[in-house]
């Protein structure tokens, strides 16, 4: 949400290229991110995991909060130079921005692939993720690590953000429904493991797509929710879950 | 008959099987000790024990009754408790907090009651509290038992540890390294109060990697390596055993605790 | 500590008489923010039960209170229900949705738990706008009744059509539901509800059902989180889908824990603070969101157990000679 509002401001205000708003939005959000864990998350570490979340929340409620504030309630129209070219092959026709949304991911997900598992700076990322206290005994720097991998999740945000932005219209609290069914697939999928995480994206983004074209386009949320719910009633472990660690 | 019997107790995560094909069983009244290298599947076997873990494959049978699969407090009611290698105590309470809550599966009193606070509530809830107060003395901690656990020291957790499962009114009790962190002087005293839960009934079950404790107070062992069960008898037997000796690479003949 | 005892009981009474008597005296608008202070704070004392005490954190208790607020809304208007039917039935669905959500939803641990509450509170909008027929859409219900006459002894009835009725109809409910919550914490069950939030492992371990507990727990919180709903929707006569919106349920969470969660005071004090103090300050609608986010990241980042936390550690450091060795949350 941030990270669309910003490319918004940027270019509707600012009168500013959208490539390069995608850019500047991408460094604002990782040293928000930044800020963030320094005066917020790295402080609270020792807190009760709880608390966390709660932070989290309130980081959701001064974020929204601004939107609200600096930018009203009235829903805004991202308008950008390729905003109402579309693509046609044949019978289908693909808004050239969702084409730029579905091309971006994957350069953005190869991209981060590549950096975990071929740099040494991924390699670390791993590492500490998985062990902490023996990435310490190694010398890492755990705290600049996570620091990092937090600016790199509040950046990818941002790219999120300023990619979808011209596709849908921005309200202060677009970030919830894409939130809810990333949320619905991973439980669907199976949490604790990256195929899981897929799986459960594809099929509930189909199903998302479908309930809506077919059913209802305003209860498809509901719709993915309620599948997620099943899920857990059923088969709490998700399609690939795997055991969880207990004591 | 056995008070708890494990056959082809199996258990894999992913393709690493943590325990795999344990055939055991413990009789009433004695104490059996569980050692290995670290990593043997010692704790993983408590896990599966008290449902913690569900197994791969296996059963596990407890006081004639089939428990395989059974949610962790089912597996308490029944009578086998486990003290965790952390030292699991309710750090915010105090003493006589954390085995008044330990008593808790005890007292059959339902929502409306508990709310209206009728007379059978306070009468529970007074039976929780005088029952409490024994097993605090029971281990030796009555002198403590105001204070908030988190002041305690190291050996007082343990037995408060102790104590909390001590208050589910166990028939067996599994001790995961009751005797970690702990010097020898203290190790006597818990040695003592092990000695005194046997005398009250209750079959032990420790895990351990102390060995004078281990050789002494046990009356059996069994040996763990790698997840499988390389030798069973007692201390004398293990003591001798060739897989044991070359489990431990010659280690704990020399280990002195 | 007899001292510590009796100062708080009588800080209790002062507030208490203060809450009966300060009313009359001043004007209307007082004593609808007042009146809405009330019904928050019965809201804080929902999310007080599964956070507070059984240490679950659910964002979606203001789903609840949507649900208790048109259930009712709608047994009265449409159905034509009459007031004290309507409110029983209102209570009971509300508690059974909870029931029934919480089953699926505590199967998930911390966060996941988190965000499926605040899911079903994103649906429960998403439902409350959309099902026009049933709930009037965008514009919602109108003519949500006040409570019945009730026929006093001594001749003529006591009607509830005045804000300041109202007022203490809400104030009363809000004090059974305070008793309620003080009954069940001192109990055994409550006391085991504690032990879920600071070690649900272990106390699993102990041979209690947590699962069982923690249904438990949410569904009253739920129950509670309905009352709140149908107080407001007879207060306000006129209810509509925003009062279900998600966002409600952070900021009750806010009040919370600026308040205190875990406490009796916290929930109230909570409220008292976040909704008084803006409105004495007239600040704009737009901006509460906002300020509420940023008091509530700076009380978790340097003083996390809200108002009352930093009372008790006020209090100890004054008193040190006379406080003996005494831990910091007493549940």
């Amino acid at each position: 949400m941030v990270g669309a509002y910003f490319g918004f401001y940027m270019v509707m205000s600012l009168a500013m290229n959208y490539w390069l708003a995608l850019i500047l939005a991408t460094v604002a959000l990782g040293f928000i991110g930044l800020l963030l864990f320094r005066f917020v998350f790295y402080p609270m570490r020792d807190a009760p995991e709880v608390n966390l979340f709660v932070a989290a929340m309130a980081l959701l409620m001064i974020l929204e909060g601004a939107a609200l504030y600096f930018f009203g309630t009235e829903t805004k129209w991202f308008v950008v130079p390729f905003s109402r070219k579309v693509l046609t092959f044949g019978d289908l026709s693909l808004p050239v921005q969702r084409v730029i949304v579905i091309l971006g991911t994957l350069v953005v997900m190869t991209f981060l692939q590549l950096f975990i598992k071929k740099t040494s700076i991924g390699a670390t990322l791993e590492a500490t993720a998985q062990q902490r206290e023996g990435a310490m005994l190694c010398g890492i720097k755990v705290s600049r690590v996570s620091a990092l991998a937090f600016m790199i999740g509040t950046g990818l945000a941002g790219i999120a953000g300023v990619l979808i932005g011209p596709a849908v219209l921005l309200e202060p609290t677009m970030g919830m429904g894409p939130l809810l069914v990333a949320f619905s697939a991973i439980v669907f999928g199976g949490m604790g493991n990256i195929p899981g995480a897929i799986l459960g994206a594809f099929i509930l983004g189909l199903v998302e797509s479908l309930a809506s074209g077919y059913i209802s386009a305003t209860y498809s949320l509901t719709f993915v929710f309620g599948i997620m719910i099943l899920m857990l009633l059923f088969r709490p472990k998700g399609l690939l879950g795997k055991e969880t660690w207990r004591p | 008959m056995a008070l708890l019997k494990v056959s082809g107790l199996t258990k894999r995560f992913g393709g690493l099987a943590a325990v795999e094909d344990l055939d055991f069983s413990i009789q009433g009244g004695e104490l059996l000790s569980i050692i290995g290298p670290n990593g043997a599947g010692k704790t993983t076997l408590f896990n599966l024990l008290t449902g913690f873990y569900r197994p791969t494959s296996g059963r596990i049978i407890f006081n004639n009754a089939d428990i395989t699969g059974l949610k962790p407090y089912r597996i308490t009611r029944r009578g086998m408790v486990r003290t965790f290698q952390m030292t699991h105590i309710f750090q915010n309470g105090t003493v006589l907090d954390n085995v008044i809550i330990g008593r808790a599966s005890h007292s059959r009193i339902g929502l409306l009651e508990s709310i209206l606070g009728t007379p059978s509530a306070r009468r529970e809830k007074k039976k929780a509290i005088e029952k409490a107060r024994e097993i605090i003395s029971f281990v030796g901690l009555e002198d403590q038992k105001d204070k908030t656990a988190h002041y305690l020291t190291e050996e007082a957790r343990k037995r408060l540890s102790i104590a909390l499962a001590l208050a589910t009114e166990p028939k067996l009790l599994l001790l995961d390294e009751p005797a970690a962190g702990i010097n020898l002087e203290e190790m006597g005293g818990l040695m003592e109060l092990i000695d005194r839960i046997r005398k009250i009934g209750i079959s032990v079950c420790l895990i351990e990697h102390r060995m004078r404790m281990v050789m002494s107070i046990s009356d059996r062992i069994i040996v763990l390596n790698y997840g499988r069960n390389i030798a069973d008898g007692t201390p004398e037997e293990v003591a001798n055993n060739e897989d044991v000796i070359k489990a431990y690479l010659g280690g704990y003949r020399a280990a002195q605790c | 500590m007899k001292n510590l005892f009796s100062s708080k009981t009588k800080a209790w009474f002062l507030a208490l008489a203060l809450a009966v008597a300060v009313p009359p005296v001043v004007g209307g608008y007082l004593v609808s923010i007042l009146t809405l202070i009330c019904i928050w704070s019965i809201m804080c004392f929902s999310i007080n039960i599964i956070y507070g005490y059984t240490g679950q954190l659910s964002l979606g208790q203001a789903a609840f209170f949507g649900i208790g607020a048109y259930a009712f809304g709608i047994l009265t208007v449409k159905l034509h229900m009459g007031f004290w039917p309507a409110f029983l039935a209102a209570v009971v669905i509300t508690g059974l949705i909870g029931f029934l959500i919480g089953i699926p939803a505590l199967k998930l641990r911390g966060p996941y738990f988190i965000l499926v509450t605040l899911g079903f509170s994103v649906i429960i909008g998403v439902v409350l706008v959309a099902w026009v027929d049933l709930t009037g859409g965008a514009n919602g219900l109108a003519g949500i009744p006040r409570p019945n006459p009730v026929p006093l002894p001594w001749g003529g009835q006591l009607s509830f059509d005045s804000l300041l009725s109202i007022y203490y109809f809400v104030l009363f409910f809000l004090l059974i539901i305070m008793i309620f919550t003080n009954s069940l914490i001192s109990s055994l069950l409550g006391k085991t509800l504690v032990a879920i939030s600071y070690n649900e492992t272990l106390t699993e371990s102990l041979g209690i059902n947590t699962m069982s507990r923690k249904i438990l727990s949410f569904t009253i919180s739920a129950v509670l989180a309905g009352i709140a709903g149908v107080l407001y929707g007879s207060y306000n006569v006129v209810i509509s889908p925003e009062i279900a919106y998600f966002a409600k349920g952070m900021d009750v969470v806010a009040y919370l824990i600026v308040g205190g969660a875990g406490t009796m005071a916290g929930p109230i004090l909570g409220t008292l603070v976040l909704m008084a103090v803006p409105e004495l300050l007239q600040v704009v609608p737009s901006l509460k969101t906002l300020i509420n986010g940023i008091i509530l990241m700076l009380f978790l980042v340097f003083l996390p157990s809200g108002i009352t936390g930093g009372v008790d550690t006020l209090w100890v450091k004054i008193f040190r000679s006379r406080i003996s060795q005494h831990g910091p949350a007493q549940g």
